[in-house]
């Protein structure tokens, strides 16, 4: 129970980051995605996105493949519980759209 | 972190283990921000994150519905609700569940205070819920290892916010 409590509190952890939860996000919606690919879609450094990866791997919430020279990331062993998922998801979701209102409301200053 | 940072910023806590609160303080009047909320002209503006935003169904009363779908290069991605409570310029509650999550749901209540320096804060506490609990259908009881979860989010959601956003 011990173990299992550690193991818990290391994909918290991981998940502690809105990056990290965007990327798992997008893994649950594809398939999977090369670390180039990631760079890209999320607008950061291979250097930087494989640091995000590295942690997201030793939480056992996603997988990493080399095939060829292209390094291939997928969803984990320990995939999330659906509950937390949900809840994962809701929150950058929110976080996200709040960011954008915020944007929205200083783009807008002025009007009525 | 800087605490004062913090409090300017956003302030996320998990009142229960069902619950997650995030505060924010925007810099513009609350009509203003009201008018954000829920005009689909200004919505459509802001809500798709980024990506181009269909608002299919906004029923903006007790009891109305809603159906928004966000079209991004990853494809469309609908939400929908119901609106179980709306007072202006100060409080909304609705439903909020999303295609990609099928059988959750999220009861959010948004509530605007004016903060009379021309800031406004809003506040989201939102309620997490399968779909069967919704429609009464409870079970005898979660099992240990959502628990366990839960109580691991929790303590990562306390230090979230003392420190991110």
């Amino acid at each position: 129970m011990v173990q299992y409590q550690a193991t818990l509190d290391r994909s918290f952890g991981a998940l502690a980051d809105p990056t990290r939860r965007a990327i798992l996000l997008r893994l649950g919606r594809h398939a999977d995605a090369s670390i180039t690919e990631l760079a890209v879609v999320f607008e950061m450094t291979l250097t930087g996105l494989k640091k995000h990866v590295q942690v997201l791997e030793e939480a056992g919430l996603v997988a990493t493949e080399k095939v060829g020279r292209v390094r291939h990331v997928r969803l984990g062993p320990r995939r999330l519980e659906d509950v937390t998922k949900w809840i994962t998801s809701y929150r950058t979701m929110l976080e996200q759209r709040l960011d954008h209102l915020e944007d929205f409301l200083e783009r807008t200053k002025g009007t009525p | 972190m800087n605490q004062a940072a913090t409090e300017m910023k956003a302030k996320i806590s998990t009142p229960s283990d069902r619950e997650i609160r995030i505060e924010r303080v925007f810099n513009a009047p609350r009509e203003r921000v009201w008018k954000a909320l829920t005009d689909p002209a200004l919505i459509a503006q802001w809500w798709g994150r980024g990506n181009k935003l269909v608002i299919e169904r906004m029923e903006h009363q007790r009891g109305g519905h809603w159906r928004f779908v966000e079209h991004g290069p990853e494809g469309a991605q609908g939400f929908e609700g119901r609106y179980r409570e709306v007072v202006a310029p100060e409080r909304v509650v609705q439903t909020f569940q999303w295609d990609g999550m099928p059988g959750h749901v999220a009861v959010e209540t948004m509530t605007l205070e004016d903060l009379g320096d021309g800031r406004t804060k809003l506040v989201a506490v939102s309620m997490f819920h399968t779909t069967e609990e919704r429609d009464g259908m409870l079970h005898s009881g979660m099992d240990q290892g959502v628990h366990q979860s839960y109580a691991a989010l929790d303590r990562v959601l306390a230090g979230l916010g003392a420190g991110g956003r």
